[in-house]
């Protein structure tokens, strides 16, 4: 036989409401979530006023390390499969010559005219590898293209 | 899993067919405190990775490789960078001289008042650091100079820098 109990008021808050938007919330996230893919080199950008966002498609990226590396990377698989290889498929960008620069962007402009470039250099890079780049660029009839800096608020 | 308490049944003493025979109103009640726990820790994790910010680029058109513009020299505006990050400017063939990187915005908001109609040539000397030129290209945006073009430096610039009154 229990104990006679004393009289407990039991405290119960209604958590509806709170579950409701917590999985509002959480749906909201996880279909907005987009995947930063781990990089293949650390690059610091520099900061601009510009407000031009990077485009989402379409993108060809020529990172160059604070160590004067450069890399060549597509956004989309398809396009790192076709130019580097089944291995390569998943990387976000491969190591290239700067002499076999100016073959890779040709061909990589035949197989997607659409493709735009984007120059991502760390700040620290020295002006001269950019600037070799930058010649490239010009050798194989880029003269458009974009330079990824973050946005500088001053 | 989730535990399901059956309310309001008589407790542990049921047996089978007392449901039945009993058709009292049976409410039951989820426990959901680890659902909610797992909602929230999912919640948090993907408020901490979720990145808002897209960087943002900068774009530069280059002319084509043989075009050559003739123009007036009092409209070309030279901008010089040395490897020890120092700034020079000069009008046409004037003597080149000192800026300071803080004061780049006021000079060429100036300038740009002066004459709208400036280019501006940059030459940025290759032990420089990438930046530099990204400042410099960020303030003549800012400045609505955007008629620039960058080239490489060679050894006469550095005897015209040289040359630079403070």
């Amino acid at each position: 036989m229990p104990r006679i109990k004393k009289a407990r008021v039991p405290i119960r808050i209604d958590m509806t409401p709170m579950v409701d938007v917590a999985f509002l919330l959480l749906t909201f996230f996880m279909l907005t979530t987009q995947f930063r893919p781990p990089e293949e080199v650390e690059i610091t950008l520099p900061a601009s006023h510009s407000e031009i966002k990077l485009p989402e498609m379409n993108t060809m990226t020529i990172n160059v390390s604070d160590s004067g590396k450069i890399f060549l990377g597509f956004d989309s698989a398809r396009m790192m499969e076709s130019m580097f290889g089944q291995p390569n498929r998943m990387r976000q960008a491969v190591e290239v010559k700067l002499e076999s620069l100016a073959d890779l962007l040709m061909k990589a402009r035949i197989m997607n005219p659409k493709l735009m470039t984007m120059v991502k250099s760390d700040s620290n890079a020295d002006y001269g590898t950019v600037s070799d780049v930058m010649d490239i660029l010009q050798k194989t009839l880029i003269t458009r293209f974009q330079m990824v800096t973050n946005y500088k608020t001053t | 899993m989730a535990g399901v308490d059956v309310g309001g049944g008589g407790g542990g003493g049921r047996k089978k067919h007392g449901k039945k025979k009993a058709k009292k109103r049976v409410s039951i009640r989820i426990d959901m405190t680890p659902m909610v726990d797992v909602a929230f820790l999912l919640l948090t994790f993907f408020m901490l990775t979720t990145v808002f910010r897209k960087p943002n680029v900068l774009e530069i058109n280059l002319p084509p490789q043989d075009t050559k513009i003739e123009m007036a020299e009092s409209n070309l505006l030279t901008i010089r960078v040395d490897e020890e990050h120092n700034l020079y400017w000069n009008i046409g063939f004037e003597i080149p001289r000192k800026l300071k990187f803080a004061d780049l915005r006021k000079f060429l908001v100036e300038k740009a008042k002066e004459n709208p109609k400036f280019v501006v040539l940059i030459k940025i000397d290759r032990k420089s650091k990438y930046h530099t030129m990204i400042d410099i290209i960020d303030e003549l945006n800012l400045a609505n100079l955007g008629r620039f073009s960058l080239a490489p430096m060679t050894d006469i610039d550095k005897k015209e820098m040289s040359k630079a009154t403070i």
